[in-house]
């Protein structure tokens, strides 16, 4: 304060420069950080108190079951008082039985002319000229004014320097200002980014970075869960959902169509006019009735058919369900080949039941030729040596299951064809012709 | 030979015989003439490659067989032939193959049986599209297989009967398209349990090595059906095994899926007995030939 004094001149002399040149500026733009902890410090009975903003931190809920008990706020805080600016009243109050010898002004350090003016707050004195806002250096409009870390703002400034900004609005927040998600906010403005109802008195929750109320975020995290809402009561669907023309809802809201039992999630929606593709003339059956109406049921999923039935290994199937018991690919009207009561596509039934080519590796088309536990096409067959082409009436040697013709076989060295012999005779019904 | 090599670069003159020149030549521009995509050439008496001139330029080729002929060195530019699919150099006189060949794009067959091979180069397992490998009758052992061999996982068939192992190595089971294993006449002493990973395996020939026990993995594999062959004569199989293989070989597969047999394979194991003497005589073999 003493420093204030002794440095700062008169208003009129002062040079106008932009706010970022001042220390006083940038030391106060820091000390906001602290601001809260300050004024919670402060005496919040004393008459000067000038507590204009009511930071009240709201945390987020942590529990699902009950709502975090909110600080108390004080209301008083919320408002600044006028101060008394009568000589009378300093002459009443503070400083009764002081001389004007002893008595010098808070700001200048000088003392008093008798008959001056002497403005008397919370027991310092000041000079009139002397009693002005820190900042313009102007006197207080109405004699308002506000006080932090010992010096005293107007109105104006003191929103300037230090009113907090709404995270929403942008306007600076003046009386209870609500702290949460890292920024501050007008009670009016910190609104469940879901619904838009107010959080301010009922609490919120995070929610992947969005703020919310206890409501949305149920039903938020309900559909992460994999949960329906019901349609009709947009409650969470805890067991299994029944679904009637494109919504989901409880089953307990609808009753059979034919017998009027309260329906569960076994019920199955029919259409009422076959092929008719819109869903909105649906009714639902329980699954009684449903079985009794005769609608063909898939082999696969065991679910009714409603669209193209195929039919085949003495089942009905929904055409995407039959498929290749290899593969699982669809068969979509291709052909399939059939197999101890099970369906497989062309090459997989090819290549499990044995009619590849040995030589491309290909489904044979024409003619098979099939020996040494092998399969060719007709045009493939052909000595494993010199891949000379071989019909059925050229005789062959078999050589670890490759066919050998004459001529390579009789290439072959001498002690290899004498393995080969000794072999067959001690083991001939193994080696097939 | 440079003086050949020279020489072929101009035009094909004397240095070599003119009666084997003619021979390989006029199946070649034959070929040439008919854009015939198939070569056949076994039997031709070929020792090198040079007396085939312009062959790697024929670019069309899908299939090239060169089987019983003399060659020793295949040269590294053979797979300039990028659209051959089947390569038959059975029965030659081959001790190594260029590492190039695993690049061919499109080799889907390659036999290289009777040959002299002592080893594979380097890399050897890199071929893209391989289905069938036979390597029938050299000179092959674990010790000299390179080490992406078994990472050929579109191989169908893998012939390495008449060779040298003494194991299998048990990257066998990343094989998993295998149909057809021949590990026939081999010094093998056991096989690994991986080979109980080979599903589609339904060719398996063991017969004649040194062969006392079979992994009961091998239990997991459907060798007994009438799609399948399981050849394992002439080891010198356990008691029991014997004794079933006596009654057939569905017999040995349900012996094997037993718990008794999983016993006494466990104990057989823990007991690590000598391995069985080697009785295949090679010396006569003629891929040994020098």
């Amino acid at each position: 304060m003493a420093r204030n004094s002794d440095t700062l001149p008169f208003p009129t002399s002062i040079s106008i420069q932009s706010l970022d040149h001042s220390k006083l500026y940038n030391r106060r733009a820091q000390s906001r950080e602290n601001l809260v902890e300050k004024e919670i410090t402060n005496d919040s009975n004393s008459n000067q108190s000038t507590f204009v903003y009511d930071y009240e931190e709201l945390a987020e809920w942590k529990g699902f079951d009950k709502p975090p008990k909110l600080p108390p706020r004080n209301f008083k805080n919320a408002y600044c008082d006028t101060n008394d600016l009568k000589k009378q009243t300093t002459n009443k109050t503070g400083v009764t039985g002081m001389s004007l010898d002893d008595m010098f002004c808070s700001r200048c350090r000088e003392g008093f002319e008798p008959h001056e003016k002497i403005v008397n707050s919370r027991g310092e004195l000041w000079h009139p000229q002397c009693f002005v806002c820190a900042q313009c250096f102007r006197p207080f409009p109405e004699g308002i004014f506000y006080e932090f870390e010992g010096r005293k703002y107007c109105e104006h400034d003191f929103h300037v320097l230090f009113a907090p900004c709404c995270g929403k609005c942008g306007e600076f927040v003046i009386g209870r200002v609500i702290k949460a998600m890292n920024a501050n906010w007008h009670p009016g403005c910190f609104r469940c980014e879901e619904c838009s109802g107010e959080l301010a008195e009922t609490g919120f929750m995070k929610c992947q970075g969005r703020a919310l109320c206890h409501t949305c975020n149920a039903r938020i995290k309900a559909g992460a869960l994999g949960k329906h809402i019901c349609h009709q009561c947009h409650g969470i669907i805890d067991d299994k959902p029944l679904r009637f023309r494109g919504e989901v809802y409880h089953p307990y809201h609808f009753n059979c169509t034919a017998c009027g039992i309260e329906l569960n999630a076994d019920a199955r929606e029919v259409r009422s006019r076959p092929g008719f593709a819109a869903n909105e003339m649906n009714e639902l059956y329980c699954l009684r009735c449903h079985d009794k109406m005769g609608i063909p049921i898939c082999g696969a999923c065991r679910r009714p058919i409603e669209e193209r039935v195929v039919t085949a290994l003495g089942k009905h199937w929904h055409v995407e369900h039959f498929v290749c018991a290899k593969c699982e690919k669809p068969f979509l009207g291709h052909r399939h080949y059939e197999k101890k009561g099970l369906a497989y596509c062309e090459t997989h039934y090819h290549q499990l039941f044995g009619n590849l080519c040995f030589v491309c590796n290909q489904v044979i088309a024409g003619d098979v030729f099939t020996a040494l536990n092998k399969a060719w096409c007709v045009h493939h067959f052909a000595c494993a040596f010199c891949d000379q082409k071989m019909n059925q009436k050229t005789k062959f040697f078999e050589f670890d299951l490759k066919p050998a013709c004459k001529k390579c076989y009789e290439k072959f060295p001498q002690e290899l064809k004498r393995r080969m012999r000794r072999m067959y005779d001690l083991n001939p019904k193994k080696i097939p012709a | 030979m440079t003086v050949c090599a020279r020489a072929m670069n101009q035009t094909p003159v004397s240095c070599i015989p003119n009666s084997r020149m003619s021979k390989a030549k006029k199946v070649i521009d034959e070929a040439r003439e008919n854009q015939n995509p198939e070569l056949d050439l076994a039997d031709k008496g070929i020792s090198t490659f040079e007396e085939m001139p312009g062959l790697l330029n024929m670019l069309q080729i899908t299939r090239l067989t060169l089987s019983h002929n003399k060659l020793q060195v295949v040269p590294p530019g053979l797979a300039n032939l990028i659209n051959l699919e089947i390569l038959n150099l059975f029965n030659n006189h081959i001790t190594e193959l260029p590492i190039s060949l695993s690049q061919m794009p499109k080799l889907r067959i390659l036999n290289v049986g009777m040959n002299r091979l002592d080893s594979l180069p380097r890399g050897f397992g890199a071929f893209p599209v391989l289905e069938v490998l036979d390597l029938t009758y050299n000179n092959l052992s674990e010790e000299n297989l390179p080490g992406n061999f078994f990472m050929m996982e579109t191989l169908r068939a893998l012939y390495l009967a008449d060779n040298d192992f003494e194991y299998l190595p048990p990257e066998i089971g990343q094989l998993k398209n295998l149909q057809i294993l021949v590990l026939r006449e081999n010094d093998l002493i056991e096989l690994p349990k991986e080979i109980g990973e080979l599903t589609r395996l339904r060719e398996l020939h063991i017969q004649g090595n040194r062969l006392t026990v079979l992994p009961p993995e091998i239990g997991n594999l459907d060798l007994v059906s009438n799609k399948a062959v399981f050849r394992m004569e002439f080891n010198p199989w356990v008691t029991p095994i014997g004794d079933q293989l006596q009654v057939g070989i569905s017999h040995v597969i349900d012996y094997i899926r037993s718990e008794t047999y999983r016993y006494l394979y466990n104990r057989h194991l823990s007991a690590k007995g000598p391995p069985p003497p080697i009785e295949n005589d090679k010396s006569k073999k003629i891929s040994r030939a020098r």
